[in-house]
């Protein structure tokens, strides 16, 4: 047996008449009745912006409470570079989370996959541009920089989350996790306006860990929500 | 615009509050629902529950729907999202009955995951996994693309391949030792 038989086979049993109920059809139909217009959701790249926008006004507003230390220690090259690959990556986030909540949406890649590729673009962003290796407190400031980023990347993905509520989120695990590492991008963006640190260790592990542990945090929550409404 | 553009329209009329348009949507669109539940080893009346709680899910989050996307993909990725809660719930329930059963040892009906084909074509894709079965029936029985399944399915076109690839395998061997089962049989005296 070939794969034509296969394929014959398949679309002869596909074409059996399927004996469906006429009367249900019109149970269904009469169960729509009356029918209100409703208010299509808005092009993908309007609500990507609009996250984006989100997020950056919560990273700055964070930073103006918190001084711009980091951002004024920085030269144009490492200004530049950081905050157009941490806004480029946002983006990708961004994205992602807005495809999980809309049924029947392209996927270039899943979630998890995005949240690989991303850490790893984002470190090596740090990696080309950090180049002191010495090692001050690591673990005290390091940690100080984790909970500040994770502290504020919960309100953005919790807003995020807000902003995108009339989606539909088939696999809520999935769409917590990219509306996670989209606020982890806000928790970072923080971390690179107000923090000084620029020893490579403490960037690229602490600064970097807000990613993870915030879509973490993320794909937590949405399988608390799935819990919660089965 | 769409090859099958003719149900985009109507689902586009269907958000304006068109209830015409909702009816010919319903009838255009359940056969291959219904087929596409009971391709998944769902009993009639499970297919029948499964169509209805599709188009309550599709009527409720009918706004998620963007008139420039094929309906198609949209359509069945909330039919499975249906049938996949449906599974749970029934897996929590025969799990219920269970533990009932230890304690009273009375005999229970059989977890409907685990029930008969009552379809030709669920019985012709029951060698499959689950999540084969699905991608078949959406390529065969709604016709889908390529594409069309990966967007309904939450993945990618390559992803998609890959599983089709390897249903066929197994549909091949599947059906080849039965063929040769049968052969066998004939040529016996």
């Amino acid at each position: 047996m070939n794969d034509k038989d296969i394929d014959t086979a398949l679309r002869k049993a596909a074409q059996a008449p399927d004996t469906l109920d006429p009367a249900l059809l019109q149970r269904v139909a009469a169960s729509l009745h009356p029918l209100e217009p409703v208010r299509p959701l808005p092009p993908t790249w309007l609500l990507v912006v609009a996250l984006l926008l989100l997020g950056a006004s919560i990273a700055l507003a964070a930073a103006f409470r918190a001084g711009f230390y980091g951002f004024a220690k920085m030269d144009l090259l490492e200004r530049v570079v950081i905050f157009s690959a941490l806004a480029g990556l946002a983006c990708l986030a961004a994205a992602e989370f807005v495809h999980s909540v809309i049924p029947g949406s392209r996927r270039r890649f899943t979630s998890g996959h995005l949240l690989l590729v991303v850490s790893i673009l984002l470190l090596a962003v740090f990696a080309l541009l950090f180049h002191d290796y010495h090692t001050d407190h690591f673990l005290s400031v390091g940690m100080l920089c984790l909970v500040t980023g994770v502290a504020h990347a919960i309100p953005a993905g919790l807003l995020a989350w807000l902003l995108l509520r009339r989606g539909f989120a088939l696999n809520r695990v999935t769409a917590g996790l990219a509306c996670g590492a989209f606020a982890g991008f806000v928790g970072i963006a923080l971390l690179e306006l107000h923090c000084p640190n620029f020893q490579a260790f403490h960037i690229l592990v602490w600064h970097t860990a807000v990613l993870p542990v915030s879509a973490a945090l993320g794909a937590f929550f949405g399988r608390f929500l799935n819990r919660r409404s089965t | 615009m769409h090859p099958d553009s003719e149900l985009e329209r109507l689902m586009a009329r269907y958000q304006t509050g068109d209830f015409a348009a909702a009816t010919a949507l319903i009838h255009r669109v359940s056969p291959q629902l219904h087929r596409f539940f009971l391709a998944q080893f769902a009993s009639r009346s499970d297919a029948d529950d499964l169509l209805q709680e599709t188009w309550l899910r599709i009527h409720k989050v009918r706004h998620t729907y963007r008139p420039s996307e094929p309906l198609l993909p949209w359509a069945y990725a909330i039919a499975r999202h249906v049938r996949v809660d449906h599974y749970r719930k029934s897996l929590r329930a025969s799990a219920r009955e269970h533990r009932l059963e230890e304690i009273s040892s009375i005999p229970l009906t059989s977890n409907p995951a685990s029930a008969p084909p009552t379809d030709e074509l669920a019985e012709l894709l029951a060698p499959l996994s689950e999540s084969q079965r699905e991608l078949l029936a959406m390529l065969k029985v709604a016709g889908m693309s390529l594409e069309e399944v990966a967007r309904a399915t939450s993945s990618t076109v390559g992803s998609v391949k890959q599983k089709v690839h390897r249903a066929y395998k197994k549909l091949r061997e599947e059906l080849g030792s039965l063929n040769l089962k049968k052969g066998g049989r004939k040529e016996q005296p």
